[in-house]
């Protein structure tokens, strides 16, 4: 819970501070081992390791978004308070993967792409260290500010971002934990995530939720930080889907109820909330619904209007 | 569900209601469908399913008992129009096969019908009805495509467990009748359809009940469209006999757990252009043209190909893909003669 009201605070600060000049942007980052909770049946606590702002928790998974505007200078100072070596690259966007030693710091700079969702990772360590917890999503907002995907692009009423996630505890958290040797090439991820949370926690979580009055238009950026395909089902209605991987798609837009976001990847969709009552958004795939085999504690959430 | 508010909120008899004149004779499709225990022998290991059936001719399924019938994998297709209003039934019975409580019971999901919550068979959202039910939706003229039902309880199991079909929502003439067209739209024309259902088989899932960490982990070792294995071209698990020069539709319905591929190959392995006219239930703005089109468990894509001028045979094929990397699983086969 305190993760989100950090997420949303970062998100609304930077609301408030995007302007129409391209301004300078500097985050910095702290890399730290911690552990991650999946409540309800089925929970567990992992060990994992992660990006976050430093604050009390030290521990965030996914970690902080990187909310700038489009034409912006990003400074992202990596602090690896870890005991191994870690980088910043957001996928598509920033080219400077250079490793920090543990115990140092680096500062990646690039500029802020077209407005759209990005995926960052530590792309270190054949997967491992993204596997472990190590990634987050850099939101692009317009240059002019406002609530449209992009300038002169489809207008929404809210948003929400749903970092999506695996983690196979047994064979990679609870090996990396115990000072061992992952064999990357078996990969049974057994805990799905939404935002860092089970689908226990994110059907209720009012930051994961698409919750808001019939009629009002959502804008979903979908940042998948896992090594596994996630096919998005909504129910209720159908969705527009207007970007992926930060690239635009012409409009009229295609209109789909599920839509597979590979790993490493993303996607923005406009969900219009139709019809009232209560409805899940769920990934469609057996396994991506449990956590460690209990039903609907995966990767899930509820559509809420009214 | 027998609220009396549902059809005001209807879309489809609204715009019947405000519109002045009436393009086509709606129907209203009446059907019940019952659940029952089956096996299949996949690569010759016999594996446990339960399946849909149809019920409703009377006789058969009636009453309490519910479990009688004999379940199809997938379930029976259903063919509505746009426009139509289906009202399918389940019966739940003393004799259903099921798990305990709380994932007894079971429903029908019509999988990308925009209806609302109380047509929508997810347990837990309206209101735990899992003991039989009735589901109405009626799909608008721009809704006509493929889709897939399933059921929605405890969906990790009995969605694999075989509890799946097709709905094609078909485009009505003037006169009512179906036309042999992906939608309305003429370019959609076609003169042979082929429904493949995709799905995969992990045969533990089918033994686990409850919640088990064996719902944990997937793994498909048996691939199927429309419920056969297909494994070679030889064995194809669909076979279309067609003219040469005519165009054949393909109805692809991902009820899989693992990613796909759909391509259509010669008889030397060349990949053969198809267009996809409607994935999801809603034509593309702009039709695509293709050799292969990718489906994730939930997709669906609506295609024609148009056969070539003289004989020959075509293979239609699913290659089945894990999550994480794309790498091929297994390929299943279908067969085109014209
Ligand atoms: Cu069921
Ligand atoms: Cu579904």
């Amino acid at each position: 819970m305190k993760r989100f009201l950090m997420l949303g605070l970062l998100c609304w600060a930077e609301l408030i501070s995007a302007g129409a000049y391209a301004a300078t942007q500097n985050f910095t980052l702290y890399i730290d081992a911690g552990t991650l909770t999946i409540n309800g049946a089925g929970g567990t606590v992992i060990d994992v390791l992660s990006f976050s702002d430093g604050g009390m928790a030290m521990t965030s998974v996914p970690g902080p978004a990187l909310s700038v505007s489009e034409g912006d200078a990003v400074n992202v100072t990596v602090v690896n308070r870890h005991t191994a070596s870690h980088n910043f690259v957001v996928s598509g966007v920033s080219t400077d993967a250079t490793a920090i030693a543990a115990g140092a710091s680096r500062t990646y700079s690039f500029s802020a792409p077209a407005a759209g969702a990005y995926v960052y990772a530590d792309t270190l360590n054949n997967n491992i260290n993204r596997e472990m917890g190590l990634y987050g999503a850099l939101l692009v907002r317009p240059a002019g500010g406002g609530n449209t995907a992009w300038t002169g692009g489809p207008a929404y009423d809210f948003e929400r971002l749903w970092v999506m996630g695996e983690m196979d505890k047994p064979r990679w958290n609870d090996m990396v934990a115990a000072g061992g040797t992952v064999n990357t090439s078996i990969y049974k991820p057994n805990y799905f995530t939404m935002n860092g949370l089970g689908g226990f926690d994110a059907m209720m979580d009012m930051g994961v939720m698409l919750h808001g009055a019939v009629g009002q238009t959502a804008l979903v950026h979908i940042v998948n930080g896992g090594q596994f395909a996630h096919a998005l089902h909504f129910h209720a209605n159908h969705f527009k889907v207007i970007a992926i991987n930060g690239v635009r798609q012409s409009e009229p837009f295609q209109e789909r109820d599920t839509f597979s976001v590979p790993p490493f990847s993303t996607a923005e969709v406009l969900y219009t909330l139709n019809k009232p009552g209560d409805y899940p958004m769920h990934v469609h795939t057996a396994q991506m619904e449990t956590a460690n085999g209990v039903y609907l504690n995966g990767a899930a959430t509820m559509i809420m209007a009214q | 569900m027998k609220h009396t508010h549902k059809n005001i909120l209807n879309p489809a008899l609204l715009s019947l209601l405000l519109s002045a004149a009436v393009p086509v004779q709606a129907a209203t499709i009446n059907k019940t469908f019952c659940v029952s225990q089956t096996s299949k022998s996949l690569s010759g290991q016999s594996v446990t399913f339960w399946g849909y059936s149809d019920c409703g001719g009377g006789g058969m399924g009636g009453g309490g008992m519910g479990g009688m019938g004999s379940a199809t994998i997938p379930g029976p297709l259903i063919e509505i129009g746009a426009g139509d209003t289906l009202n399918l039934s389940l019966n739940v019975g003393m004799m259903t096969p099921q798990e305990p409580s709380p994932y007894n019971g079971h429903t029908i999901h019509l999988h990308g019908a925009d209806v609302m919550t109380s047509e929508d068979g997810t347990p837990e959202t309206n209101g735990n009805v899992v003991n039989g039910d009735t589901y109405t939706w009626a799909p608008l003229a721009n809704e006509a495509g493929s889709y897939p039902y399933h059921c929605h309880v405890h969906t990790v199991k009995h969605l694999e467990m075989g509890m799946y079909g097709a709905v094609v929502v078909r485009p009505r003439d003037a006169a009512g009748a179906f036309m042999k067209r992906i939608t309305a739209n003429a370019a959609t024309a076609y003169d042979y359809e082929q429904v493949y259902v995709l799905s995969t088989v992990d045969p533990a899932y089918h033994t686990a009940t409850m919640d088990s960490t064996v719902f944990g982990d997937y793994n498909a070792k048996y691939f199927l469209i429309g419920g056969k294995e297909g494994k070679t071209t030889s064995a194809p698990a669909m076979t279309l006999a067609a003219a040469k020069s005519k165009k054949a539709a393909f109805r692809l319905i991902g009820m899989h757990s693992t990613n796909a591929t759909f391509g259509i190959k010669d008889s030397a392995g060349n990949l053969k252009p198809f267009t996809v006219y409607v994935e999801d239930g809603r034509a593309l703005p702009t039709a695509r043209t293709a050799t292969s089109v990718d489906l994730s468990p939930g997709q669906r894509a609506d295609l024609i190909v148009t056969l070539p001028s003289t004989t020959g045979t075509w293979y239609p094929q699913v290659t089945y893909k894990n999550l994480r990397d794309g790498g091929p699983l297994g390929t299943v086969f279908g067969k085109v003669t014209f």
